[in-house]
């Protein structure tokens, strides 16, 4: 267990959003994060990146509580990709990436040979490379996403917090990007992505968690957690579950 | 010729502007003297003092102290806005913008007029102080930590502050008329008065604070990519911004204190740098400096020229180029 929640509570303006939510991310799986809007999916998740400190509870890291952590270290052992992002002006592609370089750098931020291989893999990985040159203010909603998550994959951590990285993305992009989770969750890493489509989960991700009001309301595998049941009380829709003909994993049909 | 200048590699734009600061310090050392000096006697005056000749004293008196101050001031205050600007994420972010001046001034105008036993901390810490405060108002009433979007109401603070404290002074200068004369000097902003104590005021503050930010750069960098993904990147962005807006105090308030107050160059600069190098802060702020100082030195020269022998406050020819730029900009951005 390398990343836990504890009784935590947190949210805006002193409003709750998450509750008294206790979880264990499961290590070396790729988890999606499921619920309706508002269910405060996106809010767990940054708690758990650090951007947002608990209201109660806490968050541990490795055992220990993440507030209490040197933000650097963090920095090489979490990397997140927030939902929405900035458009930087005047920034080349390949200066973006490398600033997901800066927790391992010195403290005036100088490229070595290795971290340079880094920045190349990562572009290469979300395919990007051929970006480089770029500015990234002149790009597609889509390509930007892909740049930020080629920056994201720089900081080379053991865990990826990702909220919801398909936003923006045409098709052939989204299942691309969901078979790059594969190979990474392959090389080791545990990937944490909130999503939107239930069918993409439960075709790529190894492990669901459900959320509505705040609450956690089922997790498991995605054979044990998508149930008409669960469509019906946590999605108010009437759906069946049908077997991925290609996958041979389950799948929803609205009724 | 500009874009061919815009073209050079980093360290070629880097020598060319410090070579037109010397070359603008070099005439600044002897153009337009009452007691006429040539330039050999300026570059004599440096090498070899005589103090029976007045060219030398006038050189090394009045006008080498005044170079130095010139150039410092504008590295200050051309640091600072670039600071300012990506701490706020708001192109118009600078301390004339933001209050800071305006705030300085009510400071200084409050120490030398109805406060006169404050003297005892010097008009400079008045200043600082009073910067200190507009710019925290105005960084709370602007919100302007969430960044991004709200450039508009960061500014619209700014600018209410400033007029509150222009307001504010102009009625202590009413009601303290024997004392208008000084603060209205210090309003305008010159360089004129500079002497070696001046620089000796100026140049540990301006040290530490140009040091300091040189060192911030990195930070500033991952600042730039938002909230969330520099917080994500390991940055500390509570530390961060204190350790910033303290350099922006140290800079600006070194700054006002000698010079008064001298508007645009911390908005203005910090684009001109931005144009040349990108947006990467460890070659934007040298840059910076560097223009800051030739700006400031420019204009003082101008001042000197323009209707000599009597001096125009180099702050208000600096405010006659920077007000069309930002008129300029303000429209390129919403255009």
């Amino acid at each position: 267990m390398s990343l836990s929640t504890h009784n935590l509570s947190v949210g805006y303006h002193d409003k709750a959003i998450v509750k008294d939510v206790s979880l264990i991310i499961p290590d070396g799986k790729i988890v999606a994060l499921l619920g309706p809007n508002g269910c405060g999916k996106s809010t767990l998740l940054k708690a758990m990146s650090r951007i947002l400190s608990p209201m109660e509870g806490e968050i541990h890291w490795q055992g220990k509580n993440l507030l209490t952590e040197p933000s650097r270290y963090l920095a090489t052992q979490l990397a997140l990709l927030p939902q929405t992002q900035p458009i930087p002006e005047g920034i080349k592609v390949k200066d973006l990436v490398a600033y997901g370089r800066s927790p391992y750098t010195g403290f005036w931020g100088r490229l070595t040979t290795d971290d340079n291989k880094v920045i190349q893999d990562a572009m290469d990985k979300v395919g990007v490379a051929e970006l480089a040159e770029q500015l990234v203010s002149e790009l597609s909603g889509g390509q930007r996403q892909r740049v930020w998550l080629a920056m994201t994959l720089a900081q080379d951590t053991p865990y990826l917090l990702l909220d919801e990285p398909t936003t923006y993305m045409d098709l052939s992009h989204q299942v691309e990007l969901m078979e790059l989770f594969k190979t990474l969750n392959d090389a080791g890493k545990t990937i944490v992505t909130v999503l939107h489509d239930i069918n993409q989960a439960a075709r790529y991700c190894d492990h669901l968690i459900v959320m509505k009001d705040g609450e956690i309301i089922t997790q498991g595998e995605p054979e044990t957690v998508l149930t008409k049941d669960m469509l019906k009380s946590v999605f108010s829709l009437n759906a069946q579950i049908h077997q991925d003909p290609i996958a041979k994993t389950p799948m929803c049909v609205v009724e | 010729m500009l874009n061919v200048f815009k073209n050079l590699p980093y360290l070629g734009q880097y020598f060319i502007l410090s070579f037109l600061l010397c070359l603008f310090a070099w005439l600044s050392l002897f153009s337009w003297s009452i007691v006429p000096i040539t330039g050999q006697q300026a570059l004599t005056a440096l090498l070899h003092p005589d103090k029976n000749i007045i060219a030398h004293s006038i050189v090394l008196d009045l006008r080498l102290p005044r170079v130095l101050v010139a150039a410092v001031v504008g590295a200050c205050l051309a640091v600072a806005g670039a600071i300012m600007q990506g701490l706020t994420r708001n192109p118009l972010a600078s301390p004339s913008v933001l209050g800071v001046n305006a705030g300085a001034a009510l400071g200084m105008a409050t120490v030398s007029t109805i406060a006169p036993w404050f003297g005892l901390f010097g008009t400079s810490v008045a200043a600082i102080i009073g910067g200190a405060i507009t710019w925290s108002l105005v960084m709370l009433l602007g919100a302007a930590w969430r960044g991004g979007n709200e450039h508009g109401r960061l500014v619209l603070a700014g600018v209410a502050i400033s007029a509150l404290c222009a307001a504010l002074t102009k009625a202590m200068i009413i009601l303290h008329e024997d004392q208008a004369a000084g603060v209205l000097t210090w309003l305008a902003g010159s360089v004129a008065d500079a002497r070696w104590s001046h620089w000796q005021q100026l140049w540990p503050m301006a040290l530490v604070g140009l040091l300091g930010a040189f060192l911030m750069s990195p930070t500033l960098n991952l600042l730039n990519l938002g909230e969330d993904n520099a917080r994500s990147l390991g940055v500390k962005l509570g530390w961060a911004r204190v350790i910033c807006s303290l350099l922006v105090l140290l800079l600006v308030g070194a700054a006002l204190s000698v010079a008064g107050s001298i508007a645009f160059i911390g908005l203005l600069v910090p684009h001109m740098a931005k144009s040349l190098v990108g947006q990467d802060h460890r070659k934007v702020l040298p840059i910076a400096a560097i223009m800051g100082a030739l700006l400031v030195m420019i204009a003082d020269v101008v001042s000197r020229s323009i209707i000599y022998p009597i001096e125009t406050p180099a702050g208000a020819i600096l405010a006659l180029i920077g007000a069309p730029f930002f008129i300029y900009m303000v429209r390129a951005r919403t255009s």
